[in-house]
C-alpha cells in the first residue's frame, strides 16, 4: 500500500529529526492511557507529533517554515562565503606575491592600533598621572613615550584630524575650521563635505519626484595614510575618525566620524517637546515642539527632514508619537510608531526607529532616544538629533556600505550623527549635567565595543578608533576644574564634580582593557588632536574689527544679526566668522570685496600687529597671544581658501558665539557663562596634544601631521614625497 | 481535533464558495498564516528573537567583511552555527504552541485534500492485513452492488496480506464488509463525487497513525484484521499547467502570507 500525499516530501525536507524513524516498517502498537495522565500525555502527544513521520505535521506553518528557511539560509550562504573565502585566499596571496607585495614582509610590527582621545591634555594627563589616577597610561609613560604632540593651525579637531590622516598641512587638505566661507555671498557653508540633492525633478499632480541620485561630495583632500596601507596589502579598521564622511573606498573597514549629519542635513538638532508655552527659539542646535495633551494622552511629534517629493522647500516631514503618563506621574509609555516603550522621568530611551515617509515610498529612515525630564506639571521631553541610521543607511556613513549594517546587527543601534553628544541642549539647559553624561557615555561605551571587536577582527594591520568623549566632556565640565569660572559661579567650588578627573579614569581603564589584547608585535599609540584650556572670556572680534575701523555697519546700526546682517561691504575691510580664521574683504575675490591686492600685504600686517597682545580692560590678561599670517604657515595647492590671518587666542579667551557666527555686537569682551566652558580654539602653541606609546620613539618636538609618516614607515612602505610630517625613529623593541 | 474545530473544517469544506480545492488551501493558508504569526508573535521573546537574527547576519557580514583573514571567517561560520543554533531554540517554545493545532487541521484537511476519490469504472486495490498466516485463505469479501471484483484475490502471506481489484460503477459511499475468522468488519469505500472526505486505512490500535490516516473508527481489538486500506490516488492541484501536492501549495502560501503578516504586524519570526 502506498502512504499517503507529498507531505512525506515536506516531513524529510523540514523535519531533520523525523528522519530518525522514515522508512521503518511499522510502528509498534501504541496504547496510550490518558485518564488522569494529562500532564504526560500531553507531553508525550508534543513529542510523538514532533517525531512521528506520517503526514505533513513537521510543517507547523509559517513560524517553523521561516525558521528552518532562515536557518539554512544563513548556513548556506555562509557555507559559500567561507568556502569562497578559503578556496581564494591562496590565489590571493599568491597575486599579491607576484605583485611583489609581501605586505608584512618590511613590518616592524604585525598591527598598529591608535587610539584617538579627541582632546587629552597633556597637563591634566601629567597632573592625573602624578596624582596616581591614571595607572595604564603611567604604564604607557614609563615603558615606551609620553610626549606633548604639536597641534594644528588652528587647533580644530576637524583640520588636526585631517592632517592626522594625510599627513600633510591643511594647505593640502583643504579643511581650515567646521566652516567655510562662500566669497559670493559671505555665508558659510560645512567645509568637509557638500551634499545636493538630485538635480532633476519630474512634477506629477502634487509631488516633485528626485530623478538621480544625492551627491555627496568630500571637501577634504588628500590620502588617507590606510589608504597607502591598503595598496600595499595591509588591512585597516578605522573607526570614527573625523572628517570622514563621505567615505572613500579602500581595503579595510571604515566608520566615519565627526562631521557625518543628522537627517536633516544639519550637525544635529534636538528637539524639546512641551507643553510650555515659549516663543523662545534656541540660539542654535534645537528646535522647540508643543505637546497637546487630551484626555490624558499627549501627542507630539519628531521633525524629520524636508519632504524631497514636495515642491516648495522647507516641507517638513514628521513622525507622530504618542505619550500616556502613568498613575503617579513617575513613567510614561511611549508609542511612536511600531515601538512602544515606558520611560522613567530622567531615564533615555534605547534608540528607537523613525521614519518619515514622505508618500510614494519615500521614506528617509532615522534613529533617535527619548529622554523624559518631566511629567507634572508640565510634560518634556527631550528628542537627540535624528541619526541616520545605521542598520538602513539612506546616506553612506561607512565602507563598505555593509560595516554600518554589520554594526548595528551586531551590537543594535547606534549615534551615527558626526557631534553625536548633544552639547548644545547642555548648553541650552535643555539637558541637566547627569543627562548629558548619560548620553556621552552611553555613546562611549558604544565606541568601545565597536574597538574591541574591531581589535578582535584586525589581528594584522591598523585599527584606529577615535573617542570623542573626552572632547565633549572637557568642553561641557571645564568650568568645575575652575574656581571661579563665569559658567560655574552658583555652584560652590567645593561641590564641583570631579567629572573631567573621572573621564581621564576611565579613559585609562579603557587603556588597560586595550594593554590586554595586544602582545609586543602590537603598537599601541594613544594620541590627541589638541589639549584644553579653560573659555572663561569671549572676544568678539567682529566688535573689534566695527570698533576700529575695519568693517562697517550699515547707516544707524549699531549692532548686526547673524552672518553679517546689516554689514556694509562696501566699506568693510576685514570680517570674521568660524573659530580662528581672519578675513579680509579682497577686491576680486569676495563678492563686494573693496581691498586692492596692493593692499593686502599690509593690511595683514597691520592687523596683525594691531591684535597680537590685545588686551582684556577687565582682567588686564593678554585676550590674543598670536596672529599667524596664513601664507607664513601654510603650503599647498588649497592655500586660497584658508583665512588671510588665523587668530590665537590666549588662554582663557576664544571667539565669542556671537563672532564665530559672523555677528557684530557692542561689547568686545564678555564672559562665557555657557555650560561649553573649556575650548581648546585658541593660539595653537598652547594647546598642543599628547603621544602616548606602548614602545619608545625617539622624536624632537613629535607633531600631529608625523604620525601618517611614522605608520607607514614602520609598516615598512616608502613614504609619498609631498608628505609634511616626519617619521619619528623607533628607539628599541625589546623581544 | 476538537469536536467544535472539526466542525468548521466540515461546515467549510460544504460551503458552495470552497469547493475548489485551490479555493480551499488559499483561504486556509490566508487564515493560518495570520493566525499562526499572530500566536507566534505572542508567545515568543520577540526581543530575543530579533537579537539572534541580527546577531546571525552580523557574523554573516563579518565573513564578507573580512574574507581575507581566514581566522575571522572560520570564527564567524563557527558562530553562525551557534547562531542558528540559539535562534532555533528561540523558535521552538512558540512553535510547541502551534504545532498541535496546526498538525490536527493539516490530519483534518489532509482527509478531503490529499487523495481523490476512486474514479467510477476504475479499478482500485483492496488490501486486507491479517495479524498472522492462518486463515488467510478463507477472508471473504461482502462487495454492495454497485462494487465489482476485477480479478481474482491475491495472497501475500510474507506481509499476511490478501489484495482484490475491485470497481465501482456507480458515484456514491459504499460499505465493503471483509469476514476472516468468524468476525466481520467494514471499510468505506468513495466512488467518484467532488470532495468527499476519504479514509485511506482502517485500523486495530495503532493510535497515532489512525490520528493522522484513518478517518473511521478503530478495528475491535479481537479482529484477527491489523488494516483495511483503499489504494486511492494522490490528488494533485493544478497551478498553471503544474500539479503539485495541496501541503505544497499551502507551505508556499501561507509562507508568503506568513512574510506579510508579519512585515504588516511588525512580528519577528
Amino acid at each position: 500500500m502506498k502512504r499517503s500525499c507529498g507531505a512525506d516530501t515536506l516531513v524529510r525536507l523540514l523535519a531533520i529529526k523525523s528522519r530518525r524513524r522514515c522508512g521503518r516498517p511499522s510502528a509498534p502498537r501504541e496504547r496510550m492511557h490518558f485518564a488522569g495522565k494529562s500532564a504526560r500525555a500531553t507531553r508525550v502527544l508534543l513529542i510523538a507529533i514532533i517525531f512521528l513521520p506520517a503526514l505533513a505535521h513537521a510543517y507547523a506553518g509559517p513560524g517553523a517554515g521561516f525558521a528552518v528557511l532562515s536557518s539554512f539560509w544563513a548556513i548556506f550562504v555562509a557555507f559559500l562565503y567561507s568556502f569562497y573565502a578559503l578556496m581564494t585566499w591562496p590565489f590571493r596571496q599568491l597575486f599579491r606575491f607576484i605583485r611583489r607585495r609581501n605586505a608584512y614582509g618590511k613590518a616592524t610590527f604585525e598591527r598598529a592600533v591608535i587610539l584617538g582621545f579627541d582632546g587629552m591634555d597633556p597637563d591634566l594627563a601629567d597632573r592625573f598621572m602624578n596624582e596616581g589616577r591614571l595607572p595604564n597610561l603611567a604604564k604607557l609613560r614609563d615603558k615606551g613615550t609620553f610626549s606633548k604632540l604639536r597641534t594644528t593651525f588652528p587647533a580644530i579637531s576637524p583640520v588636526a584630524w585631517s592632517t592626522f590622516m594625510t599627513g600633510v598641512n591643511p594647505g593640502k587638505h583643504n579643511i581650515y575650521d567646521f566652516l567655510a566661507r562662500d566669497t559670493s555671498n559671505y555665508l558659510p557653508f560645512l567645509s568637509s563635505a557638500e551634499i545636493k540633492g538630485p538635480k532633476r525633478h519630474i512634477k506629477i499632480g502634487k509631488y516633485s519626484i528626485p530623478f538621480g541620485k544625492t551627491q555627496i561630495k568630500g571637501m577634504r583632500k588628500g590620502t588617507p595614510f590606510w589608504h597607502w596601507l591598503g595598496n600595499a596589502g595591509i588591512f585597516s579598521s578605522v573607526i570614527r575618525v573625523p572628517v570622514t564622511f563621505p567615505p572613500e573606498k579602500f581595503q579595510g573597514v571604515l566608520l566615519s566620524g565627526m562631521c557625518v549629519p543628522d537627517l536633516k542635513g544639519s550637525q544635529g538638532t534636538f528637539c524639546l517637546c512641551t507643553t510650555r508655552a515659549s516663543g523662545d527659539k534656541f540660539r542654535e542646535g534645537g528646535v522647540r515642539v508643543p505637546i497637546e495633551r487630551k484626555n490624558g494622552v499627549c501627542h507630539s511629534y519628531i521633525p524629520g527632514p524636508d519632504s524631497p517629493l514636495a515642491e516648495k522647500a522647507g516641507t517638513e516631514l514628521r513622525v507622530n508619537f504618542e505619550i500616556r503618563p502613568e498613575p503617579g506621574l513617575k513613567s510614561a509609555r511611549f508609542v511612536v510608531g511600531s515601538e512602544k516603550f515606558a520611560l522613567k522621568v530622567g531615564e533615555y530611551s534605547e534608540w528607537i526607529p523613525a521614519e518619515f515617509k514622505a508618500g510614494l515610498g519615500f521614506t528617509a529612515h532615522g534613529i533617535c532616544r527619548f529622554y523624559l525630564k518631566e511629567l507634572s506639571p508640565e510634560v518634556e521631553i527631550y528628542v537627540t538629533p535624528v541619526n541616520i541610521d545605521p542598520g538602513h543607511p539612506d546616506l553612506p556613513i561607512s565602507h563598505p556600505v555593509t560595516y554600518s549594517i554589520y554594526l548595528a546587527k551586531l551590537f543594535g543601534s547606534y549615534a551615527t550623527l558626526g557631534l553625536a553628544e548633544d552639547t548644545w541642549a547642555l548648553n541650552e539647559h535643555v539637558l541637566d549635567d547627569d543627562a548629558f553624561l548619560a548620553q556621552a557615555y552611553g555613546n562611549h561605551e558604544d565606541r568601545e565595543r565597536m574597538l574591541f571587536d574591531a581589535l578582535d577582527k584586525t589581528k594584522q594591520g591598523l585599527c584606529t578608533c577615535v573617542f570623542d568623549t573626552t572632547d565633549r566632556v572637557q568642553h561641557m565640565f571645564w568650568r568645575y576644574l575652575e574656581e571661579d569660572h563665569p559658567a560655574a559661579r552658583d555652584v560652590p567650588h567645593s561641590q564641583h564634580p570631579p567629572v573631567i578627573q573621572e573621564l581621564y579614569e576611565c579613559m585609562d581603564r579603557l587603556i588597560g582593557r586595550v594593554m590586554e589584547k595586544i602582545d609586543d608585535d602590537t603598537l599601541l599609540m594613544v594620541i590627541s588632536d589638541h589639549g584644553f584650556k579653560s573659555f572663561a572670556r569671549c572676544l568678539n572680534l567682529n566688535a573689534w574689527l566695527h570698533q576700529n575701523g575695519y568693517l562697517t555697519l550699515k547707516d544707524g546700526k549699531t549692532e548686526s544679526g547673524d552672518w553679517f546682517e546689516d554689514v556694509d561691504w562696501s566699506r568693510t575691510r576685514a570680517y570674521t566668522m568660524g573659530l580662528n580664521g581672519l578675513y579680509l574683504n579682497i577686491k576680486g575675490r569676495e563678492k563686494q570685496g573693496i581691498v586692492d591686492a596692493v593692499e593686502v600685504e599690509a593690511l595683514k600686517a597691520e592687523l596683525q600687529q594691531k591684535l597680537n597682545g590685545l588686551v582684556d580692560p577687565a582682567s588686564g590678561a593678554v585676550g590674543i597671544t598670536g596672529v599667524f599670517i596664513a601664507d607664513n604657515v601654510y603650503r599647498g595647492p588649497y592655500t586660497e581658501n584658508s583665512p588671510d590671518l588665523i587668530v590665537g587666542y590666549g588662554a582663557g579667551y576664544r571667539a565669542s558665539w556671537d563672532s564665530v557666527m559672523g555677528k557684530v555686537t557692542g561689547q568686545v569682551f564678555e564672559d562665557n557663562i555657557k555650560a561649553w566652558s573649556g575650548d581648546h580654539c585658541i593660539d595653537p602653541r598652547l594647546v598642543p596634544g599628547v603621544l602616548f606609546s606602548s614602545h619608545k620613539f625617539i622624536a624632537e618636538k613629535p607633531a600631529i601631521v608625523d604620525v601618517a609618516p611614522t605608520i607607514l614607515k614602520l609598516f615598512g612602505l616608502a613614504l609619498p614625497a609631498h608628505f609634511d610630517g616626519k617619521p619619528w625613529t623607533l628607539a628599541a623593541k625589546a623581544h | 481535533m476538537s469536536i467544535a474545530g472539526q466542525a468548521v473544517t466540515i461546515a467549510a469544506f460544504q460551503s458552495p464558495l470552497l469547493n475548489s480545492p485551490l479555493a480551499i488551501v488559499v483561504v486556509l493558508s490566508l487564515v493560518v498564516g495570520l493566525v499562526m504569526v499572530v500566536v507566534f508573535g505572542y508567545t515568543s521573546d520577540q526581543k530575543a528573537i530579533g537579537v539572534a537574527k541580527d546577531q546571525l547576519k552580523a557574523h554573516l557580514l563579518a565573513v564578507r567583511l573580512y574574507r581575507d583573514q581566514i581566522p575571522v571567517v572560520m570564527g564567524s561560520y563557527g558562530k553562525i552555527l551557534r547562531g542558528t543554533g540559539r535562534y532555533l531554540k528561540l523558535a521552538f517554545k512558540p512553535l510547541l504552541y502551534v504545532i498541535i493545532p496546526i498538525t490536527l487541521l493539516i490530519a483534518q484537511i489532509d482527509r478531503y485534500l490529499g487523495q481523490a476519490p476512486i474514479p467510477v469504472n476504475a479499478p482500485f486495490l483492496l488490501t486486507v492485513q491479517l495479524d498472522g498466516n492462518a486463515g488467510l485463505n478463507d477472508v471473504t469479501l461482502g462487495l454492495p452492488p454497485e462494487i465489482t471484483i476485477t480479478a481474482p484475490p491475491v495472497h501475500i502471506p510474507a506481509a499476511h496480506e490478501i489484495v482484490w481489484r475491485l470497481a465501482g460503477s456507480k458515484e456514491g459511499k459504499y460499505e465493503v464488509k471483509v469476514a476472516a475468522a468468524g468476525q466481520s468488519a467494514t471499510k468505506c469505500v468513495c466512488v467518484g463525487g467532488d470532495l468527499p472526505r476519504l479514509s485511506i486505512v482502517r485500523l486495530r490500535g495503532r493510535f497515532w497513525r489512525r490520528m493522522f490516516s484513518s478517518a473511521e473508527p478503530a478495528l475491535p481489538e479481537n479482529s484477527p484484521m491489523e488494516s483495511i486500506s483503499i489504494n486511492y490516488q494522490d490528488r494533485n492541484i493544478e497551478i498553471a499547467g503544474y500539479g503539485m501536492n495541496w501541503i505544497w501549495l499551502f507551505f508556499i502560501l501561507s509562507m508568503i502570507v506568513g512574510f506579510i503578516f508579519k512585515e504588516l504586524l511588525g512580528i519577528q519570526i
